[in-house]
């Protein structure tokens, strides 16, 4: 599992500490600095909108609020680089809203009248945010419902009003929680590159990508890649200190639930237009446009050509998400025994969620084909058989890849529901003779049950959703619906692909929705 | 822990399975190709290859990253045919040890300047780096590649991420030219006269000028041609219609830079046999007809003229600098982009 990261490390070492177009490569102080400043941005506005809405459905009763407390979660099922296609196509001169604009005010071009650029920098930001603030979100809302109720009610009788029990109590006691989403929703942006490379944003990744590709510049790409590593590893510093000291704050006191106060006047319709506008803006704008533009050319070819890539995407992804949680669960319980390689070991496989597609891919290709040519000298020498390229041609390949970097996504909801799950029941059943496959299945899995269905509900997504290591590693023939519509998004016919993006929008909302519901039911 | 443990075990057999299961491709019928062009401009070519010769194409595009796979993959590589969008990738197959001699005598039906010296390979189209200037707002018939440089362009220009292969093609060819200092110099006075740092494609530059946002573009030629006729996006024709076609000179008078898109036998390629026979059938009459009408290209075989629309364009005076040049000054060319933080727009 940690065998891409640590090839590159070695290809950039081995390359030379002043490798062109590596480190000492003049784009990275514009890398670094592309890449700093939409994180603080996302991060900031991402965690700002997860926490507001996390704390709205869960301190307030609203018309409204039992649907939005799941559908808040929705934007999650639009991948970066799909906002980033709807919203340009929305908001561009070309686009609906600036021929309004342009009917309205008589203007022609885009000198006659003041209009965003959404292809800039704060468009970017804004675009990120509006589908990764349901990471804040969910972190922030499962924090306030295991939290106590009585920290809120101690400060309303104590006379203060929602405002200021919202900005003296629930905001500095929800800092760990913001930090733990924020710093998932930081490294999707690290993750990136459908998104960045259509803004045209020098972010690390970017630069990484150009370095390799446009320049054939392995070693250099692999120093780039290992320094990403380290702004990765500094992000899951941060997560990891967050969920520490999350864990100490105020445990629930399972006699005092939390009650949810009824909002009325102003507060009601703040509250209403608040989660209306922000699921509107983050969901329904894109969806939307993806529903227009796919009823325009409802054609039996725009089915044919969604049809295999759908068929594609659906196989890869279950069995993706079988194998990772698998793989999962098999850390997740190594990770709870007391060996302290082993827990190194997992830390270093699960590290793989932060690592960009593109980067896993770089550090996956050589070694997988070199893999492929041992494999195929061994058979040849011992069946004068050759296979062929089983992994690196393969799906073996892609789910490989997906396996490493969706690990964490997986393994950490299996820890979790072990931690709490304690030892206990599996002492118990030990106790009463029960071993092996036996305890497995009777203890474990039906106590694990709805983790498991979650993990692998969120491993299901991400699969469907990713780009850069797919469009690299897929074997010849395979075309999923991400690199379909990457493929039309980057020859301007993103309208073309506006069916096969739309199922990967259906194809995701399905477990969103089941795992907002599973969520749902935890705390109870 | 056993449980999982064998549970994990079974799973990567039985991927490994499904991994083995994938057919062969070395079949005879057969033809794999690695394709850096659109599928939309390829797939017509490669259905009628198909329906002529009864040899079945598989295809993986890939905007990027093919010849980093096919070196990955050695000698096991299913790949056949590589089609490339430029000369870089071409020349560099060869310099990497990726490609074998094209064997079919078609190869000769290009001029000598088209085609490696050892026949490793071979352009099938050519398309020119000019520059897309607003009807209603340049009065100018005639541009060099120095004019761009002056101080009335600030704030007028626009063009892709300047280390793609395209833009990386005019800049190389600028430094055989002009020398390393001269382009520095113009590539940084190019730079502080775009109107926003670089992004999109090559129909973004058309995009921006029906928007006001750019006065000139520099994007290839045949864009033109495939936005004028894009029925699926009509929106599309109206971005083509706000501009037209200048092809720039130099001021010494060289003329208009040319980049070829063309195809390499790799080394290992199963099919080799198939893999001539499609390059063949590439160079035929027929193909280089459909490159001319439907992409709107300069065929590279010169019996083969043109489309009408590409004529109407203007006369096409092609630089001097051929495409080897080219190719050996692409990793100057790329330095200098770093070098200059072109992608960053603007800086004076």
């Amino acid at each position: 599992m940690g065998l891409p990261i640590l090839w590159l490390a070695g290809a950039a070492l081995t390359s030379g500490a002043s490798g062109e177009g590596g480190l000492a490569a003049s784009m990275l102080p514009i890398a670094l600095r592309d890449t700093g400043g939409l994180m603080a941005g996302v991060g900031a506005l991402a965690g700002a909108l997860g926490l507001v809405a996390a704390w709205l459905v869960t301190h307030y009763e609203f018309p409204g609020r039992r649907l939005f407390d799941w559908a808040l979660m929705l934007p999650l099922a639009i991948p970066t680089y799909l906002a980033a296609y709807c919203f340009t196509e929305l908001l561009d001169f070309t686009g609906p809203v600036q021929q309004l604009v342009r009917a309205l005010t008589g203007g022609v071009t885009s000198k006659d009248y003041w209009f965003p650029q959404i292809r800039s920098f704060s468009g970017a930001i804004i675009v990120f945010s509006l589908v990764l603030y349901p990471y804040a979100y969910a972190a922030c809302r499962a924090f306030f419902l295991m939290q106590s109720g009585s920290t809120n009610a101690a400060a309303r009788t104590l006379g203060a009003n929602g405002w200021r029990t919202f900005f003296t109590v629930t905001l500095p006691l929800s800092r760990p929680a913001i930090v733990v989403g924020t710093t998932l929703a930081m490294m999707e942006v690290v993750n990136d590159l459908g998104a960045v490379q259509y803004f045209g944003i020098n972010s690390l990744t970017a630069i990484i990508y150009s370095t390799w590709i446009n320049r054939s510049n392995f070693g250099g790409a692999a120093q780039l890649a290992v320094t990403i590593v380290l702004v990765i590893a500094l992000l899951i510093l941060a997560e990891r200190a967050g969920r520490r000291a999350e864990a100490q704050i105020v445990p629930r006191d399972s006699r005092v639930a939390a009650a949810r106060v009824p909002l009325s006047g102003a507060g009601k319709i703040l509250a209403v237009a608040f989660c209306t506008l922000l699921l509107a803006a983050a969901f329904g704008l894109p969806f939307g446009q993806l529903l227009y533009l796919a009823s325009r050319r409802l054609t039996v070819a725009s089915f044919e050509l969604t049809a295999a890539p759908l068929v594609t995407t659906v196989t890869l992804a279950l069995l993706g998400a079988l194998l990772t949680v698998a793989i999962g669960l098999f850390a997740a319980k190594r990770g709870l025994g007391p060996s302290r390689p082993a827990r190194g070991a997992i830390r270093l496989a699960t590290l793989g969620y932060a690592i960009p597609g593109t980067v896993l891919a770089l550090g996956l290709l050589q070694p997988l084909g070199f893999a492929d040519r041992w494999l195929n000298g061994v058979t040849r020498w011992a069946f004068d058989w050759t296979p062929g390229l089983v992994l690196s041609g393969s799906i073996v390949a892609l789910l490989y890849v997906y396996a490493i970097r969706f690990l964490a996504v997986s393994h950490s909801t299996l820890h979790e529901a072990m931690e709490r799950r304690g030892r206990s029941m599996l002492d118990a059943g030990r106790v009463l003779g029960s071993r092996g496959l036996d305890l497995f299945l009777r203890i474990d899995l039906p106590t694990l049950a709805p983790a498991l269905l979650a993990a692998a509900t969120l491993v299901f997504i991400e699969i469907i959703k990713e780009l850069p290591a797919t469009l690299l590693l897929r074997p010849l023939g395979v075309e999923t619906l991400a690199t379909l519509v990457y493929a039309k998004a980057n020859t301007a016919l993103f309208a073309e692909a506006a069916l096969p993006a739309l199922a990967i929008v259906l194809a995701g909302i399905v477990p969103v929705i089941l795992a907002a519901r599973l969520s749902a039911r935890r705390p109870s | 822990m056993p449980i999982s443990t064998r549970l994990v075990g079974t799973l990567a057999a039985a991927t490994m399975l499904a991994g083995l299961a994938v057919p062969a491709f070395a079949q005879s019928g057969e033809v794999n190709v690695y394709s850096y062009r659109e599928p939309g401009l390829i797939q017509p070519l490669l259905d009628r290859f198909t329906a002529e010769t009864g040899i079945k194409t598989n295809v993986l595009f890939a905007g990027d990253g093919l010849l980093e796979r096919v070196e990955a993959e050695g000698e096991l590589s299913p790949v056949d045919v590589v089609l490339t969008v430029d000369i870089g990738n071409l020349t560099g197959a060869k310099d990497r040890g990726l490609s074998q001699p094209i064997t079919t005598p078609a190869i000769e039906r290009v001029p000598a300047s088209l085609r490696d010296t050892d026949k490793d390979w071979v352009a099938l189209s050519l398309r020119a780096r000019v520059f897309y200037v607003s009807k209603d707002r340049v009065t100018e018939t005639a541009l060099t590649y120095e004019d761009i440089a002056k101080p009335e362009w600030k704030g007028r220009l626009c063009t892709r991420a300047g280390d793609h292969a395209y833009n990386i093609g005019l800049i190389a060819s600028r430094i055989e030219l002009w020398g390393l200092d001269k382009t520095r110099e113009w590539l940084a006075a190019v730079r502080d006269n775009l109107a926003y740092a670089p992004t999109g494609g090559d129909r973004e530059g058309p995009k921006n000028i029906l928007a006001g946002t750019c006065d000139l573009s520099i994007t290839n030629t045949y864009y033109m041609g495939v936005m004028l006729n894009n029925d699926a996006e009509p929106e599309q024709k109206d971005w083509a219609n706000a501009a037209r076609i200048i092809y720039p000179t130099s001021a010494d008078g060289d003329g208009t830079q040319v980049n070829a898109a063309g195809a390499f036998i790799a080394k290992y390629a199963p099919n080799a046999e198939n893999a001539n026979k499609l390059v063949e059938f590439l160079l035929s009459d027929e193909a280089q007809k459909l490159y001319a009408d439907q992409n709107y290209e300069f065929p590279a075989v010169p019996s083969v003229s043109p489309s009408e629309l590409t004529l109407s364009w203007g006369t096409l005076k092609p630089s001097k600098v051929s495409l080897v040049e080219i190719a050996a000054h692409r990793a100057e060319a790329a330095a200098l982009v770093d070098e200059l933080q072109f992608n960053a727009g603007p800086q004076n």
